[in-house]
């Protein structure tokens, strides 16, 4: 696999779309282009990123952030 | 265009209005900036990981409508979603340690984590196939409701929004709905292929070529993204 398509993979990975055959695969070549495999990884979840913005923000219920401060609260004295 | 503006969110106006750069030509901001003196994500991340529930308070203010559109995409049901959006918060809480900066923005770490919770919560709740048939309906009634669920008339799209959704629009459908199937429901290129009846080396190139296309115009916003 040269680099192009260790790209081309890296983009399905971070998605979660590689077959396990495909994954064992890239797992391998991970290693052998080192840095290099992990700094453009890093990049490509950038697209999770832009997939979340992508969407109309949602409203959540009111209650939901202040039982979530309540329990962050009590973990935090306790 | 209509004026652009956040809906159900807490985040900050932009201060300008962007367009997508040309190839070159990206000097502008992306995503809304924040009001001056407002810590950074990474401030409240920092924050966070000190201990200090106020950081997450912040955070919780700034990003919960975006998590919350992530959760509901994939699970839609708002009541389910809402427990999530509080599971995954608290996740966020607890797992802060293990947040690097340099493996990315705290955004990217939190919409990574939603995500996954979110598809865990799919199957674990055994809502699939319900949700399956939703899917099926809604693909039949709008091929493309990912980019297209409603009109820019209906949304007040934020800039950064605009911007990303007009990159996914430039796809064709069928490679809309590949990553779509993929990305929000957690669906292996066989079960794509199946889903479609569309041939496996199909579905791994309408895959490919989406991604690319996307992460190629997101290099354009890359400075924010």
């Amino acid at each position: 696999m040269n680099f192009n398509e260790f790209q081309n993979q890296s983009r399905l990975y971070v998605i979660g779309a590689l077959e396990p055959e495909e994954l064992e695969e890239f797992e391998k070549e991970r290693k052998k282009f080192g840095k290099k495999a992990e700094d453009f990884i890093t990049k490509c979840y950038a697209l999770h990123e832009a997939f979340a913005l992508s969407l109309r923000p949602a409203k959540a219920s009111t209650a939901i952030k202040d039982r979530l401060m309540s329990m962050v609260k009590a973990k935090h004295q306790a | 265009m209509k004026p652009s503006k956040l809906v159900a969110s807490t985040r900050p106006k932009p201060k300008k209005r962007v367009r997508l750069a040309k190839s070159g030509a990206r000097s502008q901001p992306v995503l809304p900036q924040l009001e001056p003196g407002a810590p950074s994500d990474f401030d409240l991340m920092k924050g966070i990981q000190r201990g200090d529930p106020d950081a997450l308070s912040q955070l919780y203010d700034r990003y919960n409508g975006i998590l919350k559109a992530l959760i509901l995409r994939v699970i839609h049901n708002e009541a389910e979603a809402d427990d999530l959006l509080q599971e995954i918060f608290m996740e966020i809480w607890n797992q802060a340690k293990n947040f690097s900066a340099q493996k990315g923005k705290p955004l990217g770490w939190m919409v990574t984590l939603a995500r996954r919770r979110a598809i865990d919560g799919l199957r674990k709740k055994q809502a699939y196939a319900r949700a399956e048939e939703r899917l099926q309906n809604e693909t039949e009634q709008q091929p493309d409701a990912w980019v297209h669920n409603a009109t820019e008339e209906e949304i007040e799209l934020s800039d950064t929004r605009r911007l990303i959704r007009k990159v996914i629009k430039s796809l064709p459908p069928p490679q809309q709905q590949a990553i779509d199937l993929a990305f929000f429901r957690g669906m292996s290129q066989r079960e794509i292929a199946a889903k479609t009846n569309t041939p496996l080396g199909t579905v791994k190139t309408r895959l490919e070529l989406g991604l690319k296309k996307i992460y190629d115009g997101l290099k354009e916003l890359k400075d924010e993204l």
